[in-house]
């Protein structure tokens, strides 16, 4: 029972800290009022390219080019929703089913051979065809891993989950302790107010959805590498939208997306479990649901005004800024 | 130099019809750049994409995939015409495949009906399901103010889980070797043992529904209250619409249709019910027709067929060109981009200032 438990926590971590990297640039976006419903296609391009890039180049080259991508794809999603005041909703399905669409383009066999080859003129045979990348090596924490429960649960995973907890912590202190954080949260809150005090609210969204952009490829990439180093198109399976459940759960503050991104990677850690075991065969799929539902109902009780107010919801999220 | 935006005042329909054909011109345009650097040979992916068109067999394959996209579009052309943002389309259909499914093995078991009756009142239920599914997140909006966009997007993932749910459990056919399927439908409740192809049936009934949606829309009070709504929120209420009424009917009609639609991949497409492939499917590409469509039922279902057409080239490529499917998504995404950047242009005009 100890064994199963132990598994499950690790297990949730493993998985969760995909929600938490695309949850983390979510709140950025969010709080600085713009709704990127573009994640899935995001995370989606993180995972081709990370797949791509390591078997060219290695692991370093390949979250480097992922974090760029990403952020260039932040930056048009800014284009289309902040510049041209496009709707955000429609932007974002579009970028969505632009991200599903290349990323499997680019991960077939034909395209991503050559790909691999212009890259690497010296890649083996072998690994262009392969369907698989060098997973990222675990680095067990000396010390704290021996710790029980917490010390395999935390620190026996590889450098991603480590860099994700400290991005957490990081962008924690920059939303609430500093000046520029201050003015992030502003432009999510009342734009033309924030504009009105010269802080410049097209700059401020732009780079928030650079970080989002580059944040949700990342969680993509540490799925591919540092999580199922298999390649299946459409593998994110609806992580990116998990991931936007996630922000409101955990009500657009990047500490307490920890805690619901481990809840929701132990949902899935558990349900995968159970179906191995074989037993309750029928309650995984309601266990899969809970997520959804949870984020629903959180939805409904943010309604309440003094609710709202209290937790400081993001109030202009979702509309585009004019000055006019 | 600077660029700068200017708002346009009233535009005609034929203005607005040519920015969107330029647009959508424009979107092969930017598709085919894309395979072009990619290695793929633009002409020939577009080739076959034409060549679903122009033969009776394919067309008529493309009519049929295109139905449970149309009616889901159909759908939204009343709920984003309310700018009630329905991207739950995708849970809809499910809900209606679960409907029409529940009703076909009831009666398989323990005969409800004379057997004449099973395809209507899947139908029916079907509808209401789709609706129900819908009229929930309408009902937190009314009532508690919730917005919808992110409830009608994670209620797609109860429902797929929730069929799951069925088709690996109770509802999974006791003799199909243990895959995760429905039994086979009798004839009687299949839709193209009616006119001997299920397009036949449903394609007319699609323009049917288009025209009593317009109807609707354009020529009763109900359907005035929906375009105020949709309008201006706060005009709506001082105009004395009544906004939860409005809503919850919109959305019923909005969710039933994409339970229609659901019906047509079980009783017309499939024939059984079987676990949805894919997460990003059919909801997210009716959006993308309602939006081609320009709301308006009519053009939806066209819009469809077409629509329906790159699901069918997307297995030629794979089978000719050797392309994986995501090749036909990449047309998907910049028809998207394309047509809301047409909507950008239609609404301002860039100027230069120097």
């Amino acid at each position: 029972m100890i064994e199963l438990v132990e598994s499950v926590l690790v297990g949730a971590v493993a998985s969760g800290t995909v929600f938490l990297l695309a949850s983390l640039g979510e709140t950025v976006a969010e709080r600085a009022g713009v709704l990127n419903l573009g994640m899935e296609g995001m995370m989606i391009m993180g995972a081709s390219l990370s797949y791509i890039f390591t078997n060219a180049l290695g692991h370093g080259w390949a979250i480097t080019a992922v974090l760029l991508v990403g952020a260039i794809l932040g930056l048009l999603h800014a284009l289309f929703t902040v510049s041209l005041r496009l709707n955000q909703v429609v932007v974002g399905l579009a970028f969505t089913v632009l991200g599903l669409g290349l990323s499997g383009l680019l991960a077939s066999n034909e395209i991503r051979g050559r790909i691999i080859l212009a890259l690497n003129p010296e890649a083996s045979p072998a690994v262009i065809a392969s369907q698989e990348a060098a997973k990222l090596p675990p680095i067990p924490i000396p010390g704290l891993v021996n710790i029980p429960i917490i010390g395999p649960m935390i620190f026996s995973h590889n450098i991603l989950v480590y860099i994700s907890l400290i991005l957490a912590g990081g962008l924690w202190f920059i939303l609430f302790k500093t000046s520029f954080g201050l003015s992030l949260r502003s432009v999510g809150e009342n734009p033309s107010m924030a504009d009105a005090l010269g802080v410049n609210v097209f700059l401020i969204r732009y780079i928030a959805m650079a970080i989002c952009g580059a944040l949700g490829s990342l969680a993509g990439a540490y799925l591919f590498i540092g999580y199922q180093p298999f390649w299946v198109e459409g593998m994110t399976q609806g992580r990116g939208f998990i991931s936007l459940a996630l922000v409101i759960l955990a009500t657009w503050n990047p500490l307490r997306a920890i805690l619901g991104a481990y809840l929701f990677g132990g949902v899935e850690a558990l349900q995968f479990r159970l179906q191995l075991v074989g037993v309750a065969a029928q309650l995984p799929y309601f266990l899969l649901m809970l997520p959804y539902i949870v984020t629903i109902v959180t939805l409904t009780l943010l309604s309440a005004e003094s609710v709202r107010k209290r937790i400081g919801v993001p109030a202009a999220l979702g509309v585009p800024y004019s000055r006019e | 130099m600077m660029l700068k935006l200017e708002k346009r005042g009233q535009f005609s329909r034929k203005f607005s019809a040519a920015v969107t054909v330029i647009f959508v011109a424009a979107s092969f345009l930017v598709a085919g750049l894309i395979f072009e650097i990619l290695g793929v040979r633009a002409v020939d992916v577009i080739a076959r994409l034409f060549e679903v068109y122009l033969s009776e067999r394919t067309l008529l394959e493309a009519a049929l995939r295109g139905l449970p996209l149309g009616f889901a579009a159909l759908g939204l052309t009343v709920a984003f015409k309310m700018n009630f943002w329905n991207i739950g389309a995708e849970g809809q259909i499910y809900l209606g495949m679960v409907a029409a499914t529940g009703v076909v093995l009831l009666h398989a078991y323990y005969g409800l009906v004379p057997d004449f009756l099973v395809l209507p009142l899947m139908v029916v239920l079907s509808f209401l399901a789709g609706g129900l599914y819908c009229a929930l997140p309408a009902f937190l909006k009314a009532k508690l103010g919730v917005n919808e966009i992110l409830p009608t997007l994670m209620l797609n993932y109860v429902a797929y889980h929730f069929v799951n749910y069925l088709i690996h459990g109770p509802w999974r056919d006791p003799k199909g070797f243990g895959f995760p399927l429905s039994i086979v439908f009798p004839p009687y409740a299949r839709l193209d043992t009616v006119l001997g192809h299920t397009a036949y049936i449903g394609v007319p009934a699609a323009f049917i529904i288009a025209g009593l949606l317009y109807g609707f829309i354009m020529y009763t009070p109900a359907g005035f209250e929906m375009r105020v709504l949709g309008q201006n929120y706060e005009a709506a209420r001082y105009a004395g619409v009544r906004i939860g009424r409005t809503l919850l009917l919109g959305s019923l009609i909005a969710g039933g249709l994409a339970g229609l639609g659901g019906l047509t991949i079980v009783a017309g497409i499939l024939g059984r019910m079987r676990p949805p492939s894919a997460y990003v499917g059919y909801g997210y590409t009716a959006i993308i027709i309602a939006f081609l469509a320009a709301l308006n039922p009519w053009l939806a279902v066209p819009a469809a067929v077409f629509f329906g057409g790159l699901l069918v080239a997307g297995d030629v490529i794979q089978a000719t060109l050797n392309l994986p499917f995501p090749a036909i998504q990449i047309l998907q995404a910049t028809i998207f981009l394309m047509i809301i950047l047409g909507e950008f242009f239609k609404r301002y005009r860039l100027r230069v200032v120097i």
